[in-house]
């Protein structure tokens, strides 16, 4: 397991190290200030910061799914801000400890956290699979109603044309199906 | 009103200004209020934080309040800006690096633009910029001006998040090649020979929307007599706060290490870039929320079925700001279905903000 904690107080990572005990292969990694390209090239499993830190927005966009390689990011309170953490995982935040760093809890708590957040990324990896799928399904049909129109073809044989297109250059029908329709928009003068 | 003490989070940034006032020259005080201010350090806290009810409102970036209603970036939280707290004031600041190699006379963006090409050709790493987070007017902004000069936010460049407080240093270290951010870390960056900036929220959109009120919609019905007593105090606060006269007083007091901690003198020299109060500055224009929406839209972070005249309305409530208003004798803001002052001669209109987020050439939603 690879941890990269974000502290500028070093106790904090030894608590986590304490806690990971057992844990091979393990890699902790303590770091006063997030910095992204140490975080790139360490490739940590799990981040661990502190609700309280500056370095919380920052992180914010890292776990964001749009991002090139999304992290978990486990917070941790201390007792002086009561209702934070309830606040953090309604606000989606993977994981929370609550009551500051028990060396304890460490090793089940950054496990649910690693298992949830793999699981909510491929939750959102299908869906945007889903949603493309779609929208692919969508362009062949306008594709093929197109041909039927332009060149006065069946359903069955307008999508066979659009098939053969796809074999032919070795692309996805969706991507032969909007290359024909942005072509028949530029012939007809709309500019694409 | 339940007569306890009300606590309240701000960011360290010159906008915090009507709050820090409020505190300071009494004008809580004055409507029998009890306020505690809480310094932040990230703008994550400060919604997680009123969302759980350890702050009861803050100095908030408008488009959180829009993202937490809608779920983007977490589960929904209804949150609702019942006043703005000022307009524009958040500036791109370059590093000096890159501004000593653009030509005198030259348009910043469009030799920004040849750089971005020049580096590309040289197989040089992408240029790295940070906004305050991503669902900020900074972010919207920066995007709309990159693009607009055929940069694209996504591809030509890296736009990453950092803390205002730390821009500068990072920018100093040559972690980021530049920030947009709110004053006075532009100012602070300038003063210290390391940036320049290079567009300023006004050049964008003049009176374009940056901070806000925000409160949870539960808090605001939980707490209706405490929430106009608020409101009344921190309008008159703003209207204290954007009197050129007391922008010297003001300095010093947003210099302190518990408000701002930066100097009064990059404090002083910033504070116009901000509209605490002029021409109706504090209303909260659902217009306004909507421009931030179809941006949300263009980008990707937004549903495009969104229903962006009922979320906008939803939470600017003019409403509210509308009754503080007259109880303290100033006019109720006309609801406005246009936006102007766009440097670029736009016309937002509310009723074609759909069609508007679809519109540009650069954007991430597909065509059709």
């Amino acid at each position: 397991m690879r941890v990269l904690v974000v502290d500028p107080d070093p106790a904090r990572a030894a608590l986590v190290v304490e806690g990971l005990a057992g844990v091979h292969p393990l890699e902790v990694r303590q770091s006063p200030v997030f910095d992204e390209q140490e975080a790139a090239l360490f490739e940590p499993d799990v981040v661990v910061v502190a609700a309280d830190s500056p370095d919380r927005d920052t992180l914010e966009n890292l776990q964001d799914a749009s991002v090139a390689n999304p992290r978990p990011v486990v917070m941790f309170v201390d007792r002086s801000e009561p209702g934070l953490a309830e606040a953090a995982v309604r606000a989606g935040v993977a994981a929370y400890i609550v009551d500051g760093l028990a060396p304890g809890r460490v090793r089940d708590i950054l496990e649910v956290a690693m298992s949830r957040f793999r699981l909510m990324h491929q939750l959102r990896q299908d869906l945007e699979k889903a949603k493309a799928d779609l929208a692919s399904r969508k362009t062949v049909e306008r594709a093929k109603a197109l041909l039927m129109k332009e060149r006065g073809l069946e359903e069955e044989q307008a999508y066979k044309l659009l098939r053969k297109l796809s074999m032919d250059t070795g692309r996805p029908l969706g991507a032969v199906a909007a290359d024909l329709l942005a072509f028949a928009g530029v012939l007809k003068g709309d500019g694409a | 009103m339940s007569g306890g003490e009300l606590t309240l989070g701000f960011v360290p940034l010159n906008d915090a200004a009507p709050l820090v006032v409020a505190k300071e020259r009494g004008y809580f005080a004055a409507e029998g209020l009890e306020v505690r201010l809480s310094r932040e350090v990230s703008w994550a806290t400060v919604r997680d934080k009123v969302a759980a009810g350890a702050l009861d409102g803050a100095h908030m970036l408008a488009p959180i309040t829009l993202a937490c209603t809608l779920g983007v970036g977490g589960d929904p939280q209804p949150m609702i800006a019942p006043m703005a707290l000022n307009r524009s004031g958040a500036a791109f600041t370059l590093s000096r690096r890159l501004t000593m190699r653009m030509t005198p006379g030259e348009s910043r963006r469009v030799a920004l633009a040849r750089l971005i090409a020049e580096r590309r050709l040289q197989g040089e790493p992408q240029l790295v910029f940070a906004v305050v987070f991503p669902y900020s007017t900074h972010n919207y902004l920066l995007r709309y001006w990159l693009a607009e000069a055929g940069i694209d936010p996504d591809r030509d460049v890296r736009i990453t998040v950092a803390p205002p407080s730390r821009m500068a240093s990072k920018l100093a270290a040559g972690e980021l090649d530049g920030f947009c951010a709110g004053e006075p870390w532009s100012a602070v960056a300038e003063d210290g020979s390391i940036g320049d900036v290079v567009m300023r929220a006004s050049d964008v959109w003049r009176d374009g929307p940056e901070k806000v009120l925000g409160v949870t919609a539960a808090w605001a019905r939980r707490e209706p007599e405490a929430l106009q007593a608020l409101l009344r105090a921190l309008l008159k606060a703003a209207a204290w706060a954007d009197e050129p006269a007391n922008h010297g007083e003001l300095a010093e007091l947003l210099a302190r290490p518990d408000y701002v901690g930066a100097s009064a003198g990059s404090i002083r020299r910033s504070l116009p870039a901000a509209n605490f109060h002029r021409n109706a500055a504090n209303a909260p224009l659902p217009v306004q929320a909507a421009w931030l929406l179809s941006q949300m839209m263009r980008w990707g972070q937004a549903p495009r079925e969104l229903d962006l005249r009922g979320v906008a309305e939803h939470v600017y409530r003019m409403d509210l700001y509308n009754e503080a208003a007259a109880e303290i004798g100033w006019p109720p803001a006309p609801a406005a279905e246009f936006a102007e002052g766009f440097a670029d001669g736009t016309v937002f209109q509310l009723d074609l903000a759909r069609a508007y987020a679809a519109s540009f050439p650069i954007s991430r939603l597909g065509r059709g």
